[in-house]
């Protein structure tokens, strides 16, 4: 059965159409790569998947559950990590992972332990007491990841994952996705970072103006657009390669004028 | 304070609790919420603390609004009248409270982040809902304590415990009706205009608060020694039954004198039903469409301003007018138009900025009156003195400040702009800033009180506002070239702000002394002020020409 199941779902804001009929089923213990264009529809998806966005047209379920219907048991079994940093800056981590733990209904001592112990882990305890305004952006995004992960859910949805990190931070985060899968749990998320999809994913999906245009492994997708690396593949079905050629030629002769 | 107003509200919604709303979630996001509040670096009390880590913001500015409301509770013993005292009290509790709510508590309301952060956690809508709600509440009561506190307590004393009593309720309706106030006036904005625009108009309203602060401090104490307002009484006119602290004050009258005639009932019902009625009409309809719009605020495109931009590119702003003519190279030029769109923009300048502009109008006023008591007569002897020097001289004292003011910004990383290109004499940067500030704000300022001194003295003053105005740029240009050469928004705000001020200060205050003291000789030989002029004019040249040179070794990093 599979963990995340998407019937034709369609998505509008205002009279803007985002998602345009997906329909998207996942095996639950898979790496999934949800890979589009800025305004492709990604972070809509996700947020619907997560719960956050109610209004939508279509049917949702996570976990055999509607996300509807049962939003508060499908987040307090799923982790979400959106994109760019939102959090409380003025808070110190320590004071923000006891706060998200506190909505998952985790006690304190638990929190306290696995806060403690995830930022030794991460590099950061010796500023786990330092307000975030100072954080660059990857220690924020550590920040992030520990309060997704924190009350250890069967499913995980990030959202720009490894934006603003440190080689060695990516390094660690593919690991930590590795071994989360696995531990068996499902992962879904979006980046922009080709090289780190195509190594990590089992499956990716690429999605451009709210349509699913690919969906396999890396291997599947390689066979069908005839194409070598992911990042081909991705303008070949995205983009206009001839298009954006002619743009940079363009430019050069702007420079030159 | 915070956490004991928590403390009484969580217990009140303890016990009305519905079934559906988790407590201990609600108890750490109202907690969460309050130590965010506490946080919060208050752009208009960034002066006072300019630590690194705010450790209590909101008590720095709940104690300066219970002083402020000291000033204002001495109102009640000193004035005779009831009702003219009451109705400054209520006016001074609708504007504190509305203003704090519009530029404090904006960024609160305005904040989409809850979106990401709450949402995708298990709270249930109602959970949230009620946690917003308590957070409001006790933020609303802290403030209102700190307006409040001593116009009640100085009421109790004054009038007795039944009027005390009704005070406390007719404050409480009046801070409901700032509420209601605020959240049309954002619908409003929110209906009409964009939200980059409700940015503006918050901080509008932010630089408004500031300047009020300031003046407020130096006005209000005076105002006191004004026999005609201490005796003065106000009977109920048409326009009272629409200003809603006079329905407040009417209505405590009544309590104070037991007068139940048809007018005082009618502004009884009005206090009391008006406020209600709007809050009622608040939550019923205005609150669940702001926060629609709220939502939608984080998802909407910036296609309608896209136009706007295109049709505003068209038009040269004039910044670049002036600067052909005003600037001698290029560099120069850069640096007038950089510093002239920044202090119209930067938020940090304006706000420590603007409120100096106004305390130009405060001290001519201080400076004129300060000595006497019978205004009529100091003001009819006015063409015979020489006060017209304080207006010379005026705009000295405050629009110095911005020297200081324009090295730093929130963006000091940027300046590694200057830094990349081929500039050979860098000085022209901050000579082109300095000539943006004296066109900018001291040409308006000159021509303001150049209007208002001829029309008291005549054209006798003409030669002396000259002189004036090449000694103004004379100490100005001084100042900024004793004073360390930053480049232009180049230096992180708060670290070295602070230092070499003293100095400074008194360097301002020895040359500016010495310049007027020599002028206000001058005066004395006719032809004397007019000789002076060229020697003036000339010395700022050089000085001009000296900041304009300056190599990368003079400037201060």
């Amino acid at each position: 059965m599979s963990i995340i199941q998407i019937t034709d779902l369609k998505k509008a804001y205002d009279t803007n159409l985002v998602l345009k009929g997906i329909n998207l089923e996942i095996a639950a213990g898979q790496i999934v790569g949800y890979i589009g264009p800025n305004g492709a529809g990604k972070s809509t998806t996700i947020k619907i998947l997560c719960g956050i966005t109610s209004e939508f047209e279509g049917s949702v379920h996570v976990m055999g559950m509607d996300v509807r219907k049962d939003a508060m048991e499908v987040k307090s079994k799923i982790g979400y990590i959106p994109e760019l940093a939102a959090l409380y800056e003025a808070l110190t981590p320590v004071e923000y992972l006891k706060f998200s733990g506190k909505l998952y209904n985790l006690d304190d001592a638990t929190i306290v332990k696995k806060t403690n112990e995830l930022l030794r882990l991460f590099d950061l305890h010796e500023k786990a007491n330092t307000r975030m305004t100072s954080y660059s952006k990857g220690m924020k995004q550590k920040v992030l990841l520990i309060s997704g992960l924190i009350h250890n859910p069967e499913i995980i949805f990030l959202d720009e994952p490894l934006s603003g990190l440190d080689a060695n931070a990516v390094i660690l985060v593919k690991e930590i996705l590795a071994q989360l899968k696995i531990a068996g749990k499902t992962i879904f998320y979006s980046s922009h970072i080709m090289d780190v999809v195509e190594k990590i994913s089992d499956r990716i999906i690429i999605i451009d103006k709210g349509e699913v245009k690919a969906d396999g492994t890396f291997e599947e997708l390689k066979n069908n657009a005839h194409e070598g690396s992911l990042e081909n593949i991705f303008t070949s079905l995205t983009g206009d390669s001839a298009q954006t050629q002619s743009t940079a030629q363009d430019f050069i002769n702007v420079l030159n004028s | 304070m915070d956490k004991l107003i928590l403390r009484f509200v969580l217990f009140i919604v303890k016990t009305f609790l519905k079934k559906d709303v988790d407590f201990e979630k609600l108890k750490i996001i109202a907690e969460t919420k309050l130590i965010l509040d506490r946080r919060r670096v208050r752009l208009a009390m960034k002066n006072n603390a300019a630590k690194k880590e705010p450790g209590n913001q909101i008590l720095v500015t709940l104690i300066v609004y219970g002083i402020m409301g000291l000033f204002i509770a001495f109102t009640i013993p000193i004035i005779k009248d009831i009702v003219i005292s009451m109705t400054i009290i209520h006016c001074y509790v609708l504007f504190m409270m509305a203003m704090t709510l519009i530029t404090d508590f904006s960024s609160v309301l305005l904040d989409t982040t809850d979106n990401q952060i709450i949402l995708p956690r298990p709270v249930n809508s109602k959970t949230f809902f009620v946690a917003r709600l308590v957070h409001i509440l006790v933020y609303l009561l802290q403030f209102t304590i700190a307006v409040a506190l001593f116009p009640i307590i100085f009421t109790f004393i004054v009038h007795g415990f039944f009027v005390g009593l009704a005070c406390i309720f007719t404050i409480l309706l009046t801070v409901l009706f700032s509420v209601f106030l605020t959240y049309l006036l954002y619908g409003l904005i929110l209906k009409f205009s964009t939200e980059q625009r409700l940015k503006d108009i918050i901080s509008g309203f932010q630089i408004v608060m500031t300047i009020v602060f300031a003046v407020g401090f130096q006005i209000v104490p005076r105002l006191f020694k004004v026999d005609k307002l201490m005796h003065f009484t106000m009977p109920i006119h048409w326009y009272t039954y629409f200003l809603p602290p006079l329905w407040m004050a009417n209505l405590l009258e009544s309590v104070k004198t037991f007068n139940a005639d048809v007018p005082h009932i009618a502004m009884i019902f009005l206090a009391i039903t008006v406020p209600l009625f709007t809050f009622w009409i608040m939550i019923k309809f205005l609150a669940p469409s702001f926060s629609k719009k709220i939502a939608a605020l984080g998802n909407a495109g910036d296609e309608t301003t896209s136009e706007e931009k295109n049709a505003a590119a068209h038009k040269i702003p004039l910044s670049e007018k002036l600067s052909p003519i005003l600037c001698s190279n290029k560099t120069e030029r850069a640096g007038f138009e950089l510093a002239w769109k920044m202090t119209g923009r930067d938020k940090s300048f304006k706000i420590q900025f603007y409120p100096s502009l106004a305390y130009i109008a405060v001290f001519a006023f201080v400076f004129i009156f300060s000595s006497s008591k019978n205004y009529a007569a100091t003001w009819h002897n006015l063409p015979n003195t020489n006060s017209f020097l304080w207006f010379v001289y005026l705009p000295m004292f405050t629009i110095s400040t911005a020297i200081g003011l324009i090295a730093f910004n929130e963006n000091f990383a940027a300046s590694w702009i200057y830094f990349s290109r081929p500039l050979q004499k860098p000085g022209s940067l901050i000579s082109g800033a300095l000539k943006s500030i004296l066109v900018k704000f001291m040409l308006p300022v000159v021509i303001i009180l150049f209007a208002f001194a001829y029309y008291v003295w005549d054209y006798k003053i003409i030669d002396d506002f000259v002189l004036g105005i090449f000694n103004n740029i004379l100490i100005f240009m001084l100042l900024s070239h004793i004073s360390k050469s930053y480049l232009p928004f180049s230096m992180q705000p708060n670290l070295k702000q602070q230092t070499g001020k003293f100095i400074q200060v008194l360097v301002q205050i020895l040359v500016i002394g010495a310049l007027v003291w020599l002028h206000y000789l001058a005066i004395k030989v006719w032809w004397l002020v007019a000789a002076l002029i060229p020697i003036s004019a000339i010395s700022c040249y050089f000085l001009l020409r000296t900041v304009q040179n300056y190599s990368w070794q003079k400037i201060a990093t």
